[in-house]
């Protein structure tokens, strides 16, 4: 009963000192916001990166060549019939996608983009979950005939180009034309997809290789067998590679290897970003004290006052303790909003899935509550050690 | 039931050493009407910090219901205020935030006693000191006489056997002062509470059945 009349008078007392009260709310608001909406979005983000990962699946993995030093500088290329070898040397690997990457000038319905490619095999739609939304894509059939598939953003420029409906429209590109049989569907990007899907053309494996003179992949995308290890299938593409002389060395990056890093690298980005909200939280815990400070002072009559009544100096206490924790819980709570809403906006900016996260929430209400009671514990402390006698003079 | 013997009480004010009071001797028996007169500075304020548990002496004995107070803790202290003694002062000490209801029920919230209760007897009380129409005023919304009368309603909200009032009338014009005295009296007449008054109005005195003229920390002069 004590408790809900001290939180009544603290409501009471800090709505008669109106600015000075919402004056310390913001430092507090802002603090617990910044901590909510930090936490918040770490974890958003780490959600997003995640859901990319598994919709990829977690047995997808990319070898990138390595150059080995013996044969100058610059990364050596894996040969395309190479690299359609080794689901059948490497017993861990499935399936294989090699690509081929480039950059050149596109000219369609005389407007010039500037545009990248991607060389592929048939394969690469599955590996990488594509979808068509128009016509076809690149099959293994095509072999070196002219064709290629449009990527969304690419489709997207074309349009802004006033260039629609480019299905079966020919395109100039590397001064070769090139016929549009397919458009894909957008598909967000993750570390295993090549940027150049959205936004450029992607062309048949051996006609890629003409057009940008490379010799071969220096990446390939490749499909475990369930329950494969992927430090095993390194091992495995490399011994190959020894086998035939290759002069090329592999590393293989796991979806689980990078899941792994990420999450790391999250948490060290939230903890940072934590860091960084705690620190706003002291400084408007400081302001808490503050203000508590100036109410002691001004209500010093008051104290005297409820001492001579009978209060005991932990009545008095409890009292000034209530009423900042009040004060920071208040903030706590506008900040709790605050942050939810402002992550709520950035994922919605990012596009990413939103969701409350209710460890962020926990975070915010432990924390100002924790700074209620360290920042109010001294003031308080002071207004109890008064002696009744100077603090009824006032 | 209040017994000071030889009480003497003295502050340092740097390396000076200031004797307020220097051997008092009073009784104060249940029931008395006793008024404490004196000249500003001769040290009556003191006396009655020190009855009033607010302050303890630099030497001598005082017992309050038979317990010495140089025994007693804080808390001890605090909860013998809230239980045994009312205040009333000369500035009244109402708390301006809360209504006069509030500030009546405020000393029975120190005891735990539930809202709904306090509430109740602290209406009761404002009747009884002839402000029932205004238990929702706040303080300053009030004349001074009405303040005071709400500041005695506190001091007898928690049935004390003591009201300790400082000046209780120095704050008021003759009219209303008369008014306060009537209440007073009528406290002690009717309720049994023991007064004790301070006060520097001879006139305010002669109202009382018992009378202490105090002069230079001592006392001079019973009646």
């Amino acid at each position: 009963m004590i408790l809900k009349a001290n939180v009544t008078e603290a409501l009471v007392s800090l709505y008669g000192a109106k600015q000075r009260s919402i004056l310390a709310l913001i430092g507090i608001v802002i603090g617990i916001a910044s901590v909510i909406a930090m936490v918040s979005v770490g974890l958003i983000f780490q959600q997003e990166t995640m859901k990319h990962f598994r919709e990829l699946g977690t047995e997808v993995i990319s070898l990138s060549t390595q150059s080995t030093g013996a044969s100058g500088y610059g990364r050596e290329s894996l040969s395309l019939t190479n690299s359609l070898l080794l689901p059948t040397r490497v017993p861990e690997i499935l399936r294989v996608a090699p690509y081929v990457t480039g950059m050149s000038d596109a000219i369609i319905e005389g407007k010039k983009f500037s545009a990248p490619c991607l060389g592929v095999t048939e394969e690469f739609k599955s590996l990488t979950k594509l979808t068509v939304l128009q016509g076809r894509f690149i099959s293994d059939l095509d072999e070196a005939s002219y064709f290629c598939v449009l990527g969304a953003n690419f489709v997207r420029k074309l349009a802004e180009a006033g260039i629609t409906e480019p299905l079966g429209k020919s395109i100039l590109f590397k001064d070769r034309v090139f016929t549009v049989i397919g458009l894909l569907a957008e598909v967000p990007q993750g570390l295993f997809r090549p940027y150049e899907i959205n936004e450029g053309l992607t062309l048949p494996f051996q006609l890629a290789l003409r057009i940008t003179a490379e010799s071969g992949a220096r990446t390939v995308l490749a499909r475990l067998r369930s329950e494969m290890d992927w430090r095993a299938a390194e091992q495995g593409v490399n011994a190959f590679l020894v086998e035939n002389d290759l002069k090329i060395q592999v590393k293989v990056q796991s979806a689980e290897e990078i899941i792994a890093q990420m999450k790391k690298q999250m948490e060290m980005f939230t903890m940072l970003l934590a860091a960084i909200g705690s620190i706003s939280l002291i400084v408007g815990g400081v302001g808490v004290m503050n203000v508590m400070l100036v109410s002691v002072t001004e209500r010093k009559t008051e104290i005297g006052i409820r001492r001579a009544i009978g209060a005991q100096q932990s009545d008095v206490q409890t009292q000034f303790i209530i009423e900042s924790l009040t004060l920071c819980c208040i903030g706590g709570l506008i900040g709790v909003l605050v942050g939810i809403g402002a992550s709520y906006l950035l994922a919605r900016f990012n596009a990413w899935d939103f969701f409350i996260s209710w460890r962020a929430v926990g975070v915010g209400a432990g924390v100002s509550t924790l700074t209620g009671l360290f920042f109010g514990y001294y003031p308080a402390r002071q207004a109890a050690k008064l002696n009744p006698i100077e603090a009824l003079k006032g | 039931m209040l017994s000071l013997r030889d009480i003497r009480k003295s502050y340092k004010l740097g390396d000076a050493k200031i004797d307020i009071l220097k051997g008092v001797d009073l009784d104060i028996a249940v029931g008395d009407l006793l008024a404490i007169l004196g000249p500003s500075g001769c040290g009556k304020s003191t006396l009655m910090n020190i009855l009033g548990l607010l302050d303890t002496p630099t030497a001598g004995q005082y017992l309050f219901d038979g317990d010495d107070v140089s025994n007693l803790t804080d808390v001890e202290l605090s909860r013998r205020r809230n239980l045994k003694l009312g205040f009333v002062f000369q500035q009244f000490h109402l708390i301006p935030r809360l209504s006069a209801l509030d500030n009546v029920a405020l000393p029975l919230l120190y005891r735990g006693m539930h809202e709904r209760e306090r509430k109740e007897v602290a209406r009761e009380m404002l009747l009884r000191v002839g402000m029932g129409e205004r238990t929702k005023h706040k303080p300053k919304e009030l004349s001074g006489g009405q303040q005071q009368r709400v500041a005695i309603a506190r001091a007898i909200a928690g049935r004390p056997a003591v009201i300790l009032a400082d000046e209780p009338t120095g704050a008021l014009d003759s009219n209303t002062s008369n008014e306060i005295m009537q209440l007073f009296k009528e406290l002690n007449a009717q309720d049994k509470i023991t007064l004790v008054l301070i006060t520097h109005d001879p006139s305010i005195g002669a109202q009382c059945q018992r009378q202490v003229r105090m002069k230079d920390g001592a006392i001079q002069e019973r009646t």
